[in-house]
């Protein structure tokens, strides 16, 4: 399948669980999703981490920030500006179709990061600048996760391993540093390739298939049954 | 007509002492210039002055004429000089711009607006000029260092410039590797500039030398007397493969590796069944092609990486350097990066050893990568190990300084055992009692006394 197509269909069900606002639909599309993403194997582990680190924020944080329903299951403490703590069957119930949303849009970001030829998306796109720039701002998570590995690696080879929070926050101050300099030398490169010059070509790309066609008929029909039926 | 022609180009990057101090020189197409000189002596600057980069891309002051393929560099922009021009960078993973080989390869055609009928072809047989033909297909982040570096050099074959730039380019590749990319690039039939720390064979393919220092030509003549100059002036650069034994007293054993297997993620194995053996008081070179494993040993030596299968043995306490010294940029000076390790008198006595004393208040990442890799030296020679392991110290350090980097080794021996992974014969020959190769085969070790 082309990678356009793909995006497509990744974005369709995004939208589609954003739109959608029954807790099966939302499950079944974030299920589905997982699906995708664990083709990626041990490369999706991050992706998975983060996404299911977010979603259970959501799910734990909002029903305290809401005043939703009247089937209270917990009364807490009141307390100061938020007042009085409680948890509601109905507040559940929103969180937990929040959570899954966000599930959605982070497994649909994850597939498109981990799966598909962003190389082959530029060359498709009309804006590629600033589809070059997306492109390569989805690989700073792999590189900064393996800079930090190297980092930590470093310090192990000085018998200097980081300890807890406080030892691994130490290193967000020279990954960072470390991508700055790595995004100027790349920038370096790409002027002295020619990037920018007036007058581009592009790599000829294959003829579109049917596959590809479904894929995107799939995203419309998608976002519409998600906005209506679900 | 000459190519390029530099006229007393003078050149500061912002804030700095001139980096190029009136140079001048003429290269005429077809012609091989080796560009030799310390770390700090301006060789990339010069690099980046005929691609247009400097003063472009960095800035500064910028005084006399640079023409490029009759175009000065002061009204053509980088980018409108590409395809004329073409550079290959000393790190393979700070130019690769897109996620699979061929799209690669293809990206500077495309920005060159080649037809689009004639980029693959180009880009398959740039590929296949480097022998890299069935990387064809492969995603970048597959691909070992070396494989980069020929992909990179087969980015920029696939320009088919008059002009090919290339600032360090062949130092993560194992001597035959780096014999190979020099005489791919020669064979392309481009003005060809390359800036080396490994001369040996850039020296037999050149037609010309030039080398700098502190900014200024010392020495612009044809090869071989440059080389006769070399020998009298400069013989580090020279030096050929020691073939002396340096045997000195070794004592106890630190470190015994025996039959160890190992293989990454489920992948293929990368070890199976290496064994050494290092004594205090013993400096050993592991040596070997690109992709047999000395890093992987290395490692399971000192104990980063636990061994899958056999036996391995430890007294005392291991320091590992890796590769890369931009990983040992965690601090906001040298001396407190060195001193994250030890005691700050025992940080600033280990920054003198390597000779960066001047740097202690220097932010690491404003030295040099030549600097950077004797800073990163610095932060495990502080540890005062039982067993140092050191992996491709040498990277980006010119020969004077791995003659001082050797020296500090052969000195401070006695106190431990070193192993040292390098695919510079030149040092391994200056540093080590005995050299352990490992094979391609990733088994057998032959030992060489």
């Amino acid at each position: 399948m082309r990678p356009t197509a793909a995006a497509a269909l990744l974005a369709g069900l995004a939208v589609a669980a954003l739109l959608a606002q029954q807790l099966w639909s939302v499950g079944a599309l974030a299920l589905a999703l997982l699906c995708v993403c664990l083709r990626a194997g041990r490369r999706a582990r991050p992706y998975l981490w983060g996404t299911l680190f977010s979603a259970g924020f959501v799910f734990l944080l909002s029903p305290l920030l809401q005043s939703t329903g009247w089937h209270v299951l917990w009364s807490g403490p009141d307390v100061p500006v938020l007042g009085q703590l409680d948890v509601t069957t109905e507040e559940l119930r929103i969180a937990a179709l929040n959570a899954l949303r966000l599930a959605a849009v982070g497994l649909a970001f994850a597939a498109y990061a981990l799966l598909l030829d962003h190389d082959r998306l530029i060359a498709a796109s009309t804006g590629r600048r600033s589809v070059l720039a997306a492109a390569l701002a989805t690989r700073l998570v792999p590189t900064l996760e393996r800079d930090a590995s190297g980092l930590v690696e470093a310090l192990r080879g000085r018998g200097l391993a980081p300890a807890g929070l406080k030892g691994h926050a130490a290193l967000l101050s020279p990954l960072l540093a470390g991508s700055l300099e790595r995004g100027i030398n790349l920038a370096e490169a790409m002027e002295a390739r020619g990037f920018g010059r007036a007058g581009r070509t592009r790599l000829p790309s294959p003829p579109w298939r049917a596959v590809d066609y479904a894929a995107v008929a799939g995203a419309a029909v998608a976002i519409v049954v998600g906005a209506l039926w679900l | 007509m000459a190519l390029a022609t530099v006229e007393e180009l003078t050149f500061s990057y912002p804030g700095s002492a001139p980096a190029l101090d009136r140079v001048s020189l003429e290269i005429e197409p077809g012609e091989v210039v080796l560009v030799l000189g310390p770390s700090g002596s301006g060789k990339s600057t010069l690099v980046r002055a005929l691609a247009g980069l400097v003063p472009w891309f960095h800035g500064g002051r910028f005084a006399g004429r640079v023409e490029v393929a009759g175009r000065d560099t002061r009204r053509a922009r980088p980018s409108e000089l590409a395809g004329a021009v073409a550079t290959v960078f000393q790190d393979p993973e700070d130019q690769i711009v897109l996620a699979q080989v061929e799209a690669e390869v293809a990206f500077g055609l495309e920005n060159v607006g080649t037809p689009p009928s004639v980029i693959l072809p180009r880009v398959h047989c740039a590929l296949e000029a480097v022998g890299a033909a069935h990387l064809a297909g492969r995603r970048v982040t597959e691909l070992s260092g070396g494989e980069l570096q020929r992909v990179c050099l087969a980015s920029a074959l696939a320009l088919e410039p008059r002009l090919l730039l290339l600032d360090e380019p062949t130092s993560q590749l194992d001597p035959a590797g780096a014999e190979a990319f020099l005489e791919r690039a020669v064979a392309s039939g481009a003005a060809v500039v390359v800036s080396e720390q490994r001369p040996a064979t850039a020296l037999r393919l050149a037609d010309r030398v030039l080398f700098l220092d502190r900014g200024r030509i010392v020495l612009d003549a044809p090869r071989d007397e440059a080389v006769a100059w070399l020998d009298e002036h400069r013989p580090a650069w020279t030096a050929s493969p020691s073939t002396t034994a340096l045997q000195g007293a070794v004592g106890e054993v630190v470190t015994r590796v025996a039959g160890a297997r190992f293989a990454y993620g489920g992948g293929p194995e990368v070890l199976g069944g290496a064994s050494l053996e290092l004594r205090r008081g013993e400096v050993v070179a592991l040596t070997g092609p690109n992709g047999s494993g000395k890093t992987t040993l290395a490692k399971i030596a000192a104990g980063l990486l636990e061994a899958q299968g056999g036996t391995v043995e430890r007294t005392g306490r291991a320091a590992f350097l890796l590769q890369d010294p931009g990983r040992y940029l965690v601090r906001e000076t040298a001396l407190d990066e060195v001193a994250l390790g030890a005691r700050r008198d025992r940080a600033a006595r280990a920054l003198a050893e390597v000779g960066l004393a001047w740097a202690e208040r220097a932010h690491p990442r404003d030295l040099s990568s030549g600097e950077r890799e004797r800073l990163a030296l610095a932060t495990v020679l502080v540890t005062e190990p039982d067993l140092l392991v050191l992996d491709e110290p040498t990277r980006g350090v010119d020969p004077e300084r791995k003659a001082e980097l050797a020296g500090l080794l052969r000195a401070q021996a006695a106190r431990r055992a070193t192993l040292v992974v390098t695919h510079d014969v030149t040092f391994a020959g200056e540093v080590a009692d005995r050299e352990v190769s490992l094979g391609a085969e990733r088994e057998a070790i032959a030992v060489v006394a």
